[in-house]
């Protein structure tokens, strides 16, 4: 059970992050290289490689040095509903609350 | 189920912050009034139907999410409303029955018109749930017993 909790914590941590979430989402469509995966989100290798990094510890991804590039995949704990979950609940507060900005900026005259 | 699985609270906690520029009583209102709130809760091609919202503590508040090719439930409660400051509510959206998000949004007035709206939305897990529930129930009994214990010792 503690490791069961824990691993939910580390996914909580992975899944805060919007790029983190689009890297799983890219990777659930196949493998790809690390530099492919920055190129893909327009960062550095660096910055890729912290995200990478972070999913790896919560046992979302996997990565396997072949010759000289690194190649992920999604890892052995896939996404559960739980953690699937949170992650969208998350994307849907951030869409909820872009939404209340453009509606306070559509009714600007209204009583 | 060991007490030990319980973490700090921050690690199941999401943060939002936005600033919008409209000053607090109509940020406060798009949140509390049936009408408006309809009209941002859902997303594009969404209809939103507001079957219950009881704006006071206590109150139950249930959204019904029509997209084109889904119908989604959420509802919960109202825990704190503290006008125009603070809301506290649970979340539950039907897909994870029993999964409570407990919400807290506080409206902070930036006095130049603009307000800020702070949400901090705290998870928790199956596991805690059922163990708080258990635990809940047992002081429950516990106490049952102690008042049971009592009359018995009051028997001549």
């Amino acid at each position: 059970m503690v490791q069961c909790s824990g691993g939910l914590d580390d996914s909580f941590h992975a899944l805060s992050d919007r790029t983190r979430r689009g890297i799983l989402e890219r990777l659930g469509r196949g493998e790809a290289s690390i530099s492919e995966l920055a190129e893909h989100f327009d960062m550095t290798l660096t910055g890729l490689k912290k995200h990478v990094s972070v999913l790896e510890q919560a046992g979302l991804v996997t990565t396997e040095k072949v010759g000289r590039t690194r190649i992920c995949r999604l890892g052995p704990r896939r996404l559960d509903d739980e953690t699937a979950w949170i992650a969208r609940y998350r994307d849907m507060l951030e869409a909820r609350l872009d939404r209340l900005g453009e509606f306070l900026e559509n009714t600007k005259g209204e009583r | 189920m060991g007490r030990a699985t319980i973490t700090t609270p921050a690690e199941r906690e999401i943060h939002v912050e936005r600033v919008f520029d409209a000053p607090r009583d109509r940020v406060w209102k798009a949140f509390t009034d049936p009408e408006l709130i309809a009209r941002w809760w859902g997303g594009v091609g969404e209809k939103v139907v507001v079957e219950r919202m009881e704006v006071e503590s206590g109150g139950h508040w249930r959204f019904v999410v029509h997209g084109p090719d889904r119908t989604d439930g959420f509802e919960g409660r109202y825990r704190e409303v503290t006008p125009p400051e603070r809301i506290v509510q649970t979340f539950e959206w039907d897909g994870m029955p029993g999964h409570v998000v407990v919400e807290t949004a506080t409206f902070t007035d930036l006095g130049d018109g603009r307000t800020k709206v702070t949400t901090v939305s705290l998870f928790h897990t199956t596991e805690e749930r059922d163990g708080m529930l258990q635990s809940g129930m047992e002081e429950g009994l516990n106490s049952s017993y102690e008042a049971l214990d009592a009359l018995l010792a009051e028997q001549p």
